[in-house]
């Protein structure tokens, strides 16, 4: 049996996966000042004359770090950069930053010399703020690690009991202002992360719950959850990744779908492209930094069920602010939830609230209170409809830098709307009809979530990068470097080098049983020319266990 | 989110073609742009707010039909990495226009500024030239008039200004490494443009060897106020970065600074990526300059590994020099109107010229006979006969109409009848037919005898 626990934004949703079927579910209202305590409720109503000892797996997905960090409640970091040549640091809305001399260029070779008085000058301002945690991220410093680890010496022999974070460490992709944030966000969270991680592991020791534990990632995939204190971050927006594992556990394997998550205030939006969710080309985006964390890509709509309606100049808008619940709820101004009552269909609330709503629109619009109900409905359609284009759209036109990338890119269009969440019984048709696609709203979309969770599969990724010229290679997720002999290392070879690694990365993460579904997502291959002979090869691997279920589920 | 309106935005299309060469060890291969890929990808730009990424499009055959003749035809003188080449250029183009950004580069190759009109194969690394090509595509398509180009690319943009030489609404301005001592050996003061279009081109050839000092005086001195002048709708930058210090093919000693504050000072509305070959040592740093510089961003913590300012001085010989050629143009700027009408005056309805053209790439010989109507009311037609040779290989010949934008319809009948005229004549390959008036392009085989459009 497998468990699968969803703390999301209103509720808290949990079930129990025997096989390919939903044994039980659970739902509590979500607490944010107790995530663990809605947590543990959600758990022990669901366990409730169910045979702990049968559990085999419990995947957690929590909204505990996006929480911290759009609360503000994350530990104060000194962020300490090598910049080297190149951008104004001041141009990065990184905040406050120390910056150190020293500079490593794209090859990994020093060009400028790190200075140490400097380094002790800035451990002396970082004892002087009072701060304890400290990112230190250099330019390039993925290809090249001495200056990070230089630095962070010197750091922690001055700041006895303070915690360093590399950027290395932490991602070791190119874009050196996500992997400041990144690394600063890590070093900001951890402490915090790590006390959630013990806690829920002594309650579940407490439930005699003895089977692993694991986290839901913004990539959908579980990693266990004494392995994922290194990586908080990553555990951010696991909430839309597990409706989308959620849609793809109940809906059929390889369509193209758009994924509708209504809720009161907005909308999520996310594309399975081909049975495949769609990841965000870049990093997730957390507040307002720009982070290397591989998310899915879904897009917030600012509409939603409980969106306020209004008249200006006979013009209709629908939110994007709520101005409390739905009339025919208690509430104080009309909302789609009241058009939807008015219209038929739905049945929540209050039918005469409802028709009171629609009436004040309908004064401002001069027409019938059923003409207004629709209206609003079809503005809510409307904008989803618009946004599912425009992400379609955006797809296609991302940037691309090969020939055959440019050319092999075919138009996609979906197949069908598949809804999660509260609001999505009622608008999914609608939007579906629009797009012409078929409408999906799954047995058990309330949970969808929380499935999604339970039946994940871990997902891995392995950047190698490989200079042949200089007899290195290095691995961007976690900081290992290591030499190649070779100097006529072909592709294959690479092939193999980074298959190799990764397997054993999976080991070291506690997932190398599934280190053979990897496969490789991305590659390129460089001579490197200097006069008129190769000299050595630059070459790039990217090998991914990439998003999917476990395969005891099967599908629907 | 941002502040910054999409207006406000420097649009930016990076296009390193990763798999196109010329050949795997030519300087034009797939390595050139990569080491400039991790910089500007680790600088983070493409998400500052000031930047907006575009990818890039094909360019359709019609808009390489606009700038060129393609012998036999379009398709025979491109591969797909051409034609993105050139359809980024559009993209931009299209961008602007619309306004979704202020200003925009293209990062792409291969380039293209030394591919002339008519277009027999691969010559000085370019098969067509991405820059007419988008000149073309913005005069036809959003109705400029006034066009200037600066070539700030080592070598003389031959292929540009030879596009557009008998065109006096377009300015081809050219600096570069003189042509005595560099490919492709030609970019001359005297070099004017045709009778009507003096001084619509201009060349200002520099000693080897001229520095940041050197190449912006040229800009404050003569650049800057030809184009006060001028008055142009658009400024264009043809921009090569092998004027560098460390440029493996040429002997100047222009800094990655210096080409940040060129970029910032000409405010181009549009830049297209010519050549540069130091693909570690300078293109990494300055394709981060220009693109700074064209965003309005802080550009002065660009530098070369090895750069400290002051380490490059001009000699008073130099500097001597280059005053001299600044002054000559500059006079012959002055002088233009004058220029035009001493050309016009008595040289009769036709302005002939024949001329060899070599492609060094693929080793083409290209004898050409040019005949323009000296037209009072219009442009004048032109005709293009040419004849061109690969190594002992098979000789392709065509005769090339082309019918200008405004067109008199005394020129577009004569023109017309032109075609018609060598139409199934045996002794040429084919006969093409550019109508910039009415946008339409097409090509006659004569060997197999039929027609077919763009």
């Amino acid at each position: 049996m497998l468990i699968g626990i969803d703390v999301g934004g209103t509720t808290t949703d949990a079930v129990v996966v025997d096989g390919n079927k939903v044994v039980k579910t659970a739902y509590v209202p979500t607490n944010h000042d107790n995530l663990l305590k809605c947590l543990l409720a959600a758990l022990d109503e669901l366990v409730q004359g169910i045979d702990t000892r049968k559990i085999e797996r419990v995947v957690l997905s929590t909204t505990l770090i996006t929480n911290m960090i759009a609360e503000g409640k994350t530990d104060p970091v000194a962020l300490v950069l090598i910049p080297g040549p190149g951008t104004n640091p001041k141009d990065y809305a990184l905040g406050k930053s120390i910056i150190l001399d020293g500079a490593i260029d794209f090859r990994g070779k020093e060009i400028d010399r790190l200075k140490e008085s400097q380094i002790k000058e800035a451990a002396s301002q970082i004892r002087t703020q009072g701060l304890s945690r400290v990112a230190v991220v250099g330019k390039f410093c993925q290809r090249n690690h001495a200056h990070e680890l230089k630095v962070g010496e010197i750091l922690a022999a001055a700041l006895p009991g303070g915690k360093i974070e590399l950027g290395h460490k932490v991602s070791g992709q190119l874009n050196f202002p996500r992997r400041a944030a990144t690394t600063m966000l890590t070093a900001a969270t951890k402490d915090r992360y790590e006390l959630f991680a013990k806690d829920v592991a002594a309650a579940l020791k407490e439930r005699k719950i003895s089977s692993p534990v694991y986290i839901l990632k913004a990539d959908g995939g579980t990693l266990p959850l004494d392995k994922s204190l290194q990586m908080p971050v990553e555990t951010i927006f696991s909430g839309p990744a597990a409706s989308i594992m959620g849609v793809l556990a109940l809906t059929k394997a390889g369509r193209t779908s758009v994924v509708v998550d209504i809720g009161g205030t907005t909308t999520d939006l996310a594309l399975i492209l081909s049975g495949k969710p769609l990841l965000s080309a870049k990093g997730a985006r957390v507040g307002s930094l720009l982070t290397h964390v591989r998310a899915f890509a879904v897009k917030s709509v600012a509409i939603g069920g409980d969106s306020a309606v209004a008249v200006s100049c006979h013009a209709l808008t629908v939110g994007p602010h709520r101005n409390g619940p739905p009339l025919c709820m208690g509430g104080k101004g009309p909302t789609p939830t009241d058009a939807l009552r008015v219209l038929g269909l739905s049945q929540i609330g209050d039918a005469a609230k409802a028709e009171e709503a629609m009436q004040i629109v309908a004064e401002g619009l001069g027409c019938t209170a059923n003409e207004a109900a629709q209206k609003v409905v079809d503005a809510v359609v409307d904008k989803i409809v618009f946004e599912v284009n425009e992400m379609f759209r955006e797809w296609t036109e991302e940037p691309a830098y090969r020939i055959w990338e440019i050319m092999k890119k075919e138009m996609l269009s979906a197949q069908s709307v598949v809804g999660v969440g509260g609001g999505a019984p009622l608008l999914v048709p609608l939007v579906a009809a629009r797009l012409k696609a078929a409408a999906i709203v799954p047995e058990y979309a309330s949970v969808a979530n929380a499935i999604g969770a339970a039946v994940a599969r871990p997902t891995l990724t392995l950047n190698l990068h490989i200079d042949t010229e200089n007899g290195e290679f290095s691995v961007a997720e976690e900081g290992l470097t290591g030499r190649v002999t070779d100097q006529k290392m072909t592709p294959e070879d690479a092939g193999r080098l980074a298959r190799r690694l990764l397997a054993e990365r999976a080991a070291r993460l506690g997932i190398g049983e599934y280190a053979s579904e990897a496969e490789v997502t991305y590659s390129e291959f460089f001579n490197m020319i200097r006069g008129w002979s190769t000299v050595g090869r630059l070459m790039d691997v990217r090998m991914e266990i990439p998003a999917g279920l476990l395969p005891s589920w099967g599908g629907c | 989110m941002s502040s910054i309106g999409k207006a406000g935005k420097t649009g930016l299309i990076f296009f390193p073609a990763f798999d196109w060469a010329i050949s795997p060890t030519h300087p034009e291969r797939e390595e050139r742009l990569l080491y400039t890929r991790d910089q500007i990808f680790e600088e983070g730009l493409m998400d500052l707010p000031a930047i907006e990424e575009y990818k890039p499009r094909l360019a359709e055959k019609k808009d390489v039909a606009r700038a060129h003749f393609c012998v036999p035809d379009v398709e025979s003188q491109v591969t797909e990495a051409h034609l993105i080449a050139a359809g980024s250029t559009l993209t931009l183009a299209d961008a602007l226009e619309k306004g979704e950004i202020r200003n925009g580069f293209a990062l792409v190759r291969p380039p293209g500024h030394h591919s002339m009109r008519v277009v027999h194969g691969n010559r000085g690394f370019c098969n067509i030239n991405n820059m007419a090509i988008m000149v073309e595509y913005l005069r036809t398509k959003y109705g400029h008039k006034r066009i200037a180009v600066i070539d700030t690319d080592v070598h003389h943009g031959d292929g540009t200004q030879e596009i557009f030489w008998h065109d006096p609404d377009v300015l081809c301005l050219s600096f570069h490494q003189d042509g005595h001592t560099l490919y492709p050996g030609s970019g001359f003061v005297n070099e004017m443009g045709g009778p009507q279009a003096l001084a619509r081109t201009l060349n200002v050839p520099l000693p080897p060897g001229t520095t940041d000092e050197g190449i912006h005086y040229v800009l404050d001195n003569l650049i800057l106020p030809v184009l006060d002048d001028f008055k142009p709708d658009l400024i264009l930058n043809s921009a090569g970065q092998d004027n560098h210090y460390t440029d493996p093919l040429a002997n100047m000693r222009f800094s990655a600074n210096g080409y940040a504050r060129l970029n910032e000072k000409l405010a181009p509305d549009l830049c297209v990526l010519e050549g540069g070959y130091a693909v570690e040592t300078a293109l990494p740093y300055v394709n981060t300059g220009i693109i700074q510089a064209m965003a309005g961003l802080d550009y002065s913590h660009v530098k070369e590994p090895d750069y400290v300012p002051g380490r490059f001085v001009q000699t008073e010989g130099m500097k001597r020099e280059i005053e001299h050629t600044v002054a000559q143009v500059q006079k012959i700027w002055d002088q233009r109107d004058e220029l035009v009408a001493q050309a016009l005056d008595g040289a009769g309805d036709f302005y002939r010229r024949k001329k060899r053209v070599f492609y060094d790439t693929d080793m083409i010989n290209e004898n050409q006979e040019e005949v323009v109507r000296l037209c009072p009311d219009c442009a004048g037609y032109m005709t293009i006969l040419t004849s061109a040779q690969r190594g002992y290989g098979i000789l392709n010949s065509a005769f090339c109409v082309s019918i200008p934008r405004g067109a008199c319809s005394s020129c577009r009948d004569d023109a017309k009848e032109e075609y018609a005229e060598h139409v199934d004549d045996k002794r040429i390959g084919y006969v093409l037919m550019q109508d910039k008036d009415k946008d339409k392009f097409k090509l006659y085989n004569n060997m197999i005898r039929t027609e077919r459009g763009y």
